[in-house]
């Protein structure tokens, strides 16, 4: 059955959460209201209180009665390695530490206040060794801490004259790039920067773990229980088939609980294993902002090339991310951000380069745009400063040089089709009043400067590449009693609404109503691996096996009523009756034409891109430089919004964590150290300073999309707000800004740079 | 702290002052160790912050302070003229709320509003705000604007002190162990006159403040004949700002100069860097914000 002969009722109707009951009356429970089992014990971490040194030894405190707490060392773990991509990082450090808060021993007692005492009773000795704490310090590796030069991992992307084939293809494309720019009528560098980002979901990481005839249990707020199971199987030396890694309900991840749950439910699972009793673990939000992932800092170097006329002809973009101190999925966000580095903008020849660096910081890790924010964050403040140069308005030059239909992107991908790019950026302008608003000088109602600004970005859906290709996620449809169908998926729902998105699919393909739709819990043990929930694929990726899973099993049905009669149910009850069970698994297969060269970075990086434009309005006070948002529009392509409600929740959502990024968002250190693990001053942004927003969803289908052609945009909405918002603040005020955050301080700064305030 | 730790507590629930005031006393004098409590908004969280109890350590005893009638309550009393008592425990909800504190004391009504969020809006009291002592405290500069007398009570009986005799250093106080806070009296506002409270946090909500600015003023004849400002986290106490008011009070206001006022303010305060801000931008934002008030007043600065 083709997608076009589909019923849709569900998709694409603003249907309630299918969870939404049991969370607002509590019934739902997250892995701190999980009943202790029998026996249970709390776990800690004891943790490295300094950046880099050598681990000389661990005491404990004679004068304390250790006779009721469990001691894990490095020594008590079989193979001591969180497995990632490289086995670089240790599940408890041996014989040095390379971060602050790197786990070094874990405990384990009943009594909490015990627990707390025993962790400070505790003696590591250290031997502090000089640490790198920047991406400057790591690049100039004057103190080298991985490798020869603490490189990391690198790319290259090259594309028209740039795509040269040389021995030393750096130096060579380089070399190319630059005598294109020397061709071009206008030249223009800028230099951008970003910072850390805490994930600051509600809800803390959290893991329980206990072992029983059946092997290892884990159950936990968790985004991927198969990264988590074939984390414990590596350190644990298990099989799989002994690992039972479950998921609890789910308080907000944003790519913060895809790695790192791997860690904790090892810390959990080793404690347990020693003591023979249950253990929980979960953290304070103290222990949640130091010891866990952040997103990457970067710097961007970008010169560019273009005609007088404005139109944009050579990129050139060097980005540099701080990968912290192990390099966990550090390679897989810089290939992302190299991969959307050049924007929704035609180049006819470019060279992206892109380095990640190893410094003494926790690890940065995965988080919602997962290495694009950076990017598009330099990109959109260099063609503001294109149009700067010019005397254009920066969103008619943005609007001239958008990609269309059989344009190519730096990879060489040539885009098929399912591109709403310049019917978001109309509708996104047109409702804001862009036009008028920056037509006049900027209003200025006694202290307050109102300015806009406007950024356009795009985002790819699914793994990079060849990845949904060596990933092979597969989901199964069951047919259950009474005609009522099951999701089996390992796509979680961490808060996002997979539950409710994945339902309404599987309603309309098997043609039965929303109610008759289970969906199981995500453990490994019952359901297949569908990869992991990331990289907005769980709509576009997962969503179109589950459409076909369930389109299959409703067939089966629908052929038995066809050929005996009677209701749905009552022709589902007979085949089970007669067959046990009735189910479809489905794998994904990437299109035929997605074609990816892996060694030269070329080819089709994502089936589709989702894309948008975002306006943002701030007033900001002249005396304090306060900055308000006021208003934010936002156009997004979507393909297909399978919910509007939610879809349009997810866009606002990730705006406002944007905006937070921009404006108050810091990580705050000192000698690798974090000095506001706090909510009290690390500052996301509260109910009163989300702006008024209106947001449009635009539908330019992708064929291969479920409900009709749904693509990913989960990540998306955290692309565009920190260009927009520092391109309104550039408009109120002339104060141009090319480091995030920008906060007060920086704006003061800026302003006494230029000579206006005085010191 | 979490209802796990519940049991490292013990409580006293006083029904009135004078027993609280004997229950305090005998802790003070027995050494033993006692916590007050009136919202608990600033307590609970010393006390998560606080290192974990010693096995086998006596726990601490909490005195809850909020149920005691006589830290209630706003009305107008006669004391060397007419004069507003703010019971110590009133909440900021009950505070932004009250039409007498709307009407003479508008300047406490809109910094109620500003205080947290509304959960702590319906915790926190002016009295904990004081007695925690914070330079970035809110409330406090509110009242230090308004010259507040703070009312102590023990079981030596009651004493008034001017809130410019009251803090004597970064979180210290003239209030002895025993004493508890019981209210505030202050001038009321003369009905139209111009005030001034602007907060400036890092966001709009649950932000401790970067810089307060709280200040009144009656004016008469191109002077200014009462005026009283205060900032909050611009010095180890809550800024009082003597050459500043100094100088609006002895000069035609439009004669002030706005060089003079930056120095008298600068004067006045000594800004620090730290996790919410730079020395440099406090600076900045207080000469920027009493600037703004004088204009207010008519001054050209
Ligand atoms: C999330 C959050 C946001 C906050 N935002 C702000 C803000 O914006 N501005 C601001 O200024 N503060 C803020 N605070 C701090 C706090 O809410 C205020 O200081 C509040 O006024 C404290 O009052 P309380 O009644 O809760 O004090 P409590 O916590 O009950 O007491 C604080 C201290 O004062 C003592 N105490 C209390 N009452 C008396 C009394 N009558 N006599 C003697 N001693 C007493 C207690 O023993 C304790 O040591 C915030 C706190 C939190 C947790």
């Amino acid at each position: 059955m083709s997608s076009s002969e589909v019923r849709r009722e569900h998709v694409g109707r603003s249907v309630g959460r299918v969870d939404g009951a049991a969370k607002v009356t509590g019934r739902a429970l997250y892995v701190d209201d999980l009943p202790a089992r029998p026996g249970e014990l709390h776990g800690a971490a004891v943790r490295s209180p300094v950046a880099r040194g050598l681990l000389r030894s661990i005491e404990l405190d004679p004068a304390f009665d250790w006779s009721d707490v469990t001691v894990v060392r490095a020594e008590d773990v079989p193979d001591n390695v969180v497995a990632l991509l490289v086995d670089d990082q240790p599940v408890l450090a041996r014989t040095r530490v390379n971060h602050a808060y790197e786990p070094v021993v874990l405990l384990a007692c009943a009594d909490r206040g015990k627990l707390e005492r025993a962790v400070a009773a505790v003696r590591l000795e250290l031997e502090p060794e000089p640490a790198v704490l920047e991406l400057e310090a790591a690049l100039a590796a004057e103190t080298v801490i991985s490798g020869p030069d603490n490189v990391q991992s690198r790319y290259l992307i090259t594309k028209g004259a740039a795509d040269v084939e040389a021995e030393d293809r750096v130096a060579a494309s380089r070399a190319a790039i630059e005598r294109a720019l020397a061709g071009c009528e206008v030249v223009v560098s800028g230099r951008y920067s970003c910072h850390h980002q805490e994930h600051l979901y509600l809800e803390p990481n959290g893991m329980v773990a206990w072992w029983d005839a059946d092997g290892l249990h884990a159950t936990g707020s968790i985004q991927c229980p198969y990264y988590v199971q074939k984390g414990l199987c590596r350190g644990l030396r298990l099989p799989a088939e002994r690992v039972h890694v479950t998921q609890a309900v789910t308080g907000g991840g944003f790519g913060g609980k895809e790695e790192y749950p791997t860690m904790l439910a090892l810390h959990a699972a080793l404690l347990a294993q020693k003591s023979g009793r249950p253990v929980r673990m979960v953290y304070g939000r103290r222990e949640d902002i130091e010891a866990t992932t952040k997103r990457h800092p970067a710097v961007c170097e970008v010169t560019t090339g273009c005609d007088r006329d404005g139109t944009l002809r050579v990129l050139s973009l060097r980005a540099l991310y701080d990968a912290g101190a192990y390099v966990t999925l550090t390679p897989v966000v810089l290939s992302r951000g190299v991969l959307h580095a050049g924007g929704v903008y035609a180049w006819r020849d470019a060279r992206i380069e892109g380095l990640s660096l190893a410094t003494n910081t926790p690890p940065s890790g995965a988080f919602r745009g997962f290495g694009a924010p950076q990017t598009l964050w330099a990109i959109e403040r260099h063609v503001d400063r294109v149009a700067r140069e010019l005397g254009r308005d920066p969103a008619e030059l943005k609007r001239q040089n958008l990609l269309r239909v059989g344009d190519s992107t730096p990879t060489g991908q040539v885009l098929r089709g399912s591109v709403g790019l310049a019917e978001c950026v109309t509708a996104a302008l047109e409702a804001s009043g862009y036009r008028d608003k920056r037509a006049a000088p900027p209003r200025v109602v006694g202290r307050k400067a109102r300015g806009i600004g406007c950024s356009v970005v795009l985002h790819g859906a699914g793994f990079t590449g060849s990845g949904e290709r060596r990933l092979q996620g597969k989901v199964a449809v069951d047919l259950r009693p009474g005609g009522r169908l099951c999701i089996r998926t390992a796509s979680t729902d961490i808060g996002q609404g997979t539950e409710t998105v994945f339902a309404q699919i599987v309603a309309d393909a098997a043609g039965v109503g929303l109610a008759d739709v289970d969906f199981a819990t995500p453990c490994t043990t019952h359901v297949p691996d569908s990869g992991p929930t990331v990289a907005s694929r769980t709509v576009m990726v997962v969503g179109s096996i589950v459409e076909r899973a369930a389109q299959k099993v409703a067939a089966r049905v629908r052929a038995e009523q066809a050929a005996a009669g009677g209701s749905f149910a009552a022709a589902g009850d007979r085949l089970l009756a007669r067959e046990g069970a009735v189910s479809a698994l489905e794998q994904y297969e990437p299109p035929g034409w997605v074609a990816w060269d892996d060694a030269r970075y070329k080819g089709d990086a994502y089936p589709a891109f989702a894309f948008a434009c975002d306006v943002a309005e701030v007033e900001v006070d002249l005396d304090t430089f306060e900055v308000r948002v006021v208003g934010f529009w936002c156009a997004a392509d979507v393909g297909r919004a399978v919910n509007p409600v939610m879809c349009k929740g997810q866009l606002e959502g990730g705006a406002l964590q944007a905006i937070g990024w921009a404006l108050t968002e810091e990580v705050v250190w000192r000698d690798g150290r974090i000095l506001n693990p706090r909510l009290t001053n690390y500052i996301v942004p509260t109910a009163l300073d989300a702006p008024p927003f209106e947001t449009f969803l635009v539908e330019a289908p992708f064929e291969h999309g479920p409900g009709g052609g749904a693509k990913g945009i989960g990540e998306l909405p955290m692309d565009g707000g920190a260009p927009a918002v520092a391109a309104a603040i550039e408009h109120a005020t002339g104060l141009v800004l090319d480091g995030l955050p920008l906060t007060p301080e920086r704006l003061l700064a800026a302003s006494l740079a230029r000579g206006e305030v005085k010191p | 702290m979490s209802v796990a730790d519940l049991a490292r507590y013990e409580l006293a629930v006083p029904r009135a002052l004078p027993e609280a005031c004997q229950l305090l006393a005998a802790r003070v004098a027995s050494g033993e160790p006692t916590l007050l409590c009136a919202g608990g908004t600033d307590l609970l969280v010393e006390l998560g912050m606080a290192p974990p109890l010693g096995a086998g350590a006596r726990p601490p005893l909490c005195v809850d302070l909020s149920r005691l009638p006589e830290l209630g309550g706003v009305e107008r009393v006669d004391r060397d003229g007419p004069r507003i008592r703010i019971g110590a425990g009133v909440s900021y909800l009950a505070l932004g709320r009250h039409a007498l504190v709307e009407g003479a004391l508008p300047l406490l009504a809109r910094m109620s509003h500003d205080i947290g969020g509304p959960t702590i809006q319906a915790r926190g009291t002016l009295g904990g705000n004081l007695a925690t002592g914070s330079p970035a405290a809110d409330g406090v500069a509110a009242l230090a604007a308004h010259d507040a007398t703070v009312v102590l009570t023990s079981v030596r009986g009651e004493r008034r002190v001017p809130f410019a005799g009251f803090q004597t250093g970064y979180k210290r106080s003239v209030r002895q162990a025993d004493e508890i806070i019981t209210a505030f009296e202050l001038e009321p506002l003369a009905p139209g006159s111009p005030w001034c409270w602007r907060k400036v946090g890092a966001r709009q909500a649950q932000a401790i403040s970067k810089v307060a600015f709280a200040a009144v003023a009656e004016l008469e004849g191109g002077r200014a004949r009462r005026f009283g400002a205060a900032m909050a986290s611009m010095a180890p106490v809550t800024a009082t700002l003597p050459a500043t008011r100094a100088l609006v009070l002895g000069t035609p206001l439009a004669g002030l100069d706005g060089e003079a006022l930056d120095r008298a303010v600068a004067a006045d305060t000594s800004p620090i860097d730290d996790i919410r801000s730079t020395r440099a931008y406090r600076a900045h934002a207080a000469r920027a914000l009493a600037r703004g008030f004088l204009r207010e007043l008519g001054a050209a600065v």
